[in-house]
């Protein structure tokens, strides 16, 4: 296990409890756009799901955080393991011809990382309500892995990217 | 144009118009960045301009909420300091792709990093024309030989982009990777705020022309950070030549007079008419 940046109070792990899914969010909503320009509907309607979700946990972290002073961090300053936070799938894993078990497959890359994010500030936090905060959502987002475990084992084997027949990169 | 909250989000700065972009284009990111600097810089959006030319990364504009020109192409920076002349209470970013910036731009991309004009200038390189459908562009590789155009390579070295800006005289220059927007936030909000002509060359993957360019995001690594940024041109040029053109952050920082038009006005209409007569 890879020694995070230490966070210390519960206002600091707020404040990226919240990003966390806001960001996540509005990842999920500019990818299910770019599906939806490329007419890839299945896979807009998943990321518009998995948008839905993050909604509702970032409604859960609003409630938490009620009467906290958040501190305002800019978006470098998060103590995130990588540039952005961990639930925000990179763009470059994306395909406009990406079938639906890939797309789930890319959401649970960024599940595992949240639930693995939770769990080190778990680890490391030196604040015991910090601790057990992130134990609670880390928890929570194992449970989102093994949901999307279950969707993926449902849809069946992962399949190869789907053909175009009129593939963009071909000249006329 | 709406008011921005207190504490504006970078959603906020993004307009209804969604983008066209193939998914996995590395464009999208830096849309993504430009308004999280926007948002950091908590700047109202009547007070920034985005200008840009031609080619699919010049579509920026329309996403953003911004004052937006798209222009024509090669000429954005042209335009953008056009504006920055008649209007210097304005936020000025220029944008735009490698071909726009450094073939049908290049000499424009010269005078401007010379002139030192209080403007920012982020071009996001694929080395690729996209929106034709994939020729070789000034920064393509000199072996690239997947276009019809060029089956033996382009014959012609690659265009270094931060070793001209450099040579030309720009004052603030960065290489940043769309896939790390948060660092590239960071990065457009120093380049903001430095006062003169501030290049940023981004790495901006082309999915769709230039595939193999997903493994950027394996390659690309920081500039040693107990060298640069610096101010010693000379340090900044070595660093330039050594490199393999992955590596990422500012490269140099420079304080010199900015270009200004009250420069300009102590010269009146009548002493230009004189000039004519005599």
């Amino acid at each position: 296990m890879t020694k995070p940046q230490v966070i210390a109070t519960e206002a600091e792990f707020l404040a990226h409890a919240l990003a966390l899914e806001q960001e996540s969010v509005d990842r999920y909503e500019e990818l299910a756009d770019a599906m939806e320009t490329h007419n890839n509907r299945e896979v807009c309607d998943l990321f518009r799901k998995m948008a839905d979700f993050g909604r509702k946990h970032a409604a859960e972290v609003e409630r938490l955080a009620a009467g906290t002073a958040l501190p305002r961090l800019e978006p470098w300053e998060f103590k995130w393991a990588d540039d952005e936070g961990p639930e925000t799938g990179e763009y470059a894993d994306i395909d406009y011809m990406m079938t639906p078990v890939q797309a789930l497959r890319f959401a649970l890359a960024n599940e595992k990382r949240s639930r693995d994010f939770y769990a080190l500030v778990a680890a490391y936090s030196p604040d015991r309500t910090v601790r057990k905060l992130a134990s609670e959502f880390a928890e929570e987002e194992a449970e989102h892995v093994t949901l999307l475990e279950r969707w993926i084992a449902r849809h069946g084997a992962d399949t190869a990217m789907q053909d175009d027949l009129d593939p963009p990169n071909i000249v006329d | 144009m709406n008011p921005i909250p207190e504490q504006p989000r970078p959603k906020d700065y993004k307009s209804d118009v969604k983008p066209v972009w193939c998914p996995g284009c590395g464009d999208f990111g830096v849309l993504n960045a430009i308004t999280k600097a926007l948002a950091s810089l908590r700047l109202p959006p009547e007070q920034v301009a985005l200008i840009s030319g031609i080619g699919c990364s010049s579509r920026v504009p329309a996403y953003t909420s911004l004052y937006g020109f798209h222009g024509i192409h090669g000429r954005a920076l042209a335009v953008g300091a056009g504006l920055k002349a008649a209007r210097p209470d304005l936020n000025v970013l220029v944008a735009g792709g490698d071909g726009d910036g450094f073939s049908i731009g290049g000499n424009h991309f010269l005078h401007a990093c010379r002139r030192n004009m209080n403007m920012t200038y982020i071009v996001m390189d694929n080395e690729v024309y996209g929106m034709t459908k994939g020729q070789a562009s000034p920064t393509t590789a000199p072996d690239w030989t997947q276009s019809k155009l060029t089956p033996s390579g382009t014959l012609s070295r690659a265009f270094q982009p931060a070793a001209i800006a450099l040579a030309a005289g720009a004052t603030f220059i960065a290489r940043a990777f769309s896939g790390k927007p948060n660092t590239l936030a960071q990065l457009i909000v120093l380049a903001m705020q430095h006062p003169g002509f501030a290049f940023i060359q981004v790495l901006s993957p082309c999915p769709t022309f230039r595939p193999e360019q997903k493994e950027w995001k394996n390659i690309v690594r920081p500039f040693p950070a107990d060298e640069l940024p610096t101010s010693d041109p000379a340090l900044a040029a070595l660093h330039c030549q050594r490199d393999d053109g992955m590596s990422t952050g500012v490269i140099y920082v420079e304080a010199r007079p900015v270009w200004s038009r009250s420069e300009m006005e102590k010269t009146t209409i009548e002493d230009i008419e004189q000039e004519f007569r005599s």
